[in-house]
């Protein structure tokens, strides 16, 4: 039985892990228009505590993305330098919405994961019930 | 008394290696974006079963005897051979995983399926009916 529970509690970790991943996501979308806005990311890492116990995934620190930010035109802006430029974000519609799709996938794998050992279980109680 | 009976042993055996095997498998779908994460598996039933019911294997005859063939029953956990890693190093396939999760419980379930007759055929042999 205790491997079920292990079962639930690494599909657990996944379910969490991925549902960060998309509030990170969602909430770069949200800042596409900021001016000065870096895109966060954050890495998935493996716990590895014993043979015994299964790895879980937890999710690293929240780093944010240095790659340069999106210069444009527009003198009229109040954050609009000299040559009438200003810095907005780094934020790619593209790829966030390519990453979200991807945490989504593996979200619902995760689900059908815990659902499975969910009736594993349920078939072996259903031994006692007769 | 009824763990003594082949049949219970073997179905027993079967269940707790497929639900090892399924742990196994929900490890790899929760780390499917962890880079360098490698995916892993246990040895198939059968090649578990099948090294201790050789002909030529040792026996143990007396209690004292040291049988390994009886400690064997934990599936050692190893990297998949035939994973292609993706750039970052992961070698998890959701397609592939998802095939190893169901015939992990296809194979619970037909354990539990042989437990559940074998258990009617000697319920009945102790009915009156």
């Amino acid at each position: 039985m205790s491997e079920f529970s292990n079962a639930l509690d690494v599909s657990t970790s996944g379910l969490q892990a991925q549902s960060q991943r998309l509030r990170h996501l969602s909430e770069n979308i949200a800042n596409a228009d900021t001016p000065g806005y870096r895109r966060k990311t954050i890495a998935f890492l493996t716990t590895m505590n014993g043979a015994e116990t299964p790895g879980l995934v937890e999710t690293g620190p929240v780093r944010t993305d240095q790659s340069d930010l999106a210069r444009i035109y527009d003198p009229t802006h109040p954050m609009a330098d000299e040559s009438g430029n200003y810095e907005g974000s780094n934020v790619n519609l593209m790829i966030e919405l390519a990453d979200a799709r991807e945490a989504q996938r593996s979200y619902e794998a995760n689900l059908r994961m815990f659902e499975q050992s969910r009736q594993m279980g349920r078939s072996l109680f259903d031994l006692l019930r007769r | 008394m009824f763990d003594k009976i082949e049949i219970f042993q073997m179905a027993h055996a079967m269940a707790r290696h497929a639900g090892s095997r399924h742990a196994v498998v929900a490890q790899n779908m929760a780390n499917a974006d962890t880079p360098g994460y490698k995916a892993q598996d246990i040895s198939d039933f059968q090649t578990l079963m099948g090294r201790s019911a050789g002909d030529f294997q040792m026996r143990a005859t007396r209690a004292s005897h040291l049988n390994i063939m009886q400690n064997s029953g934990t599936p050692v956990v190893m990297d998949r051979p035939d994973a292609i890693a993706d750039p970052n190093g992961n070698s998890v396939s959701l397609e592939s995983e998802m095939m190893h999760g169901v015939s992990a419980k296809r194979q619970h379930d037909r354990a539990l399926a042989i437990y559940r007759s074998s258990m009617t055929i000697l319920r009945s042999s102790f009915s009156r009916r």
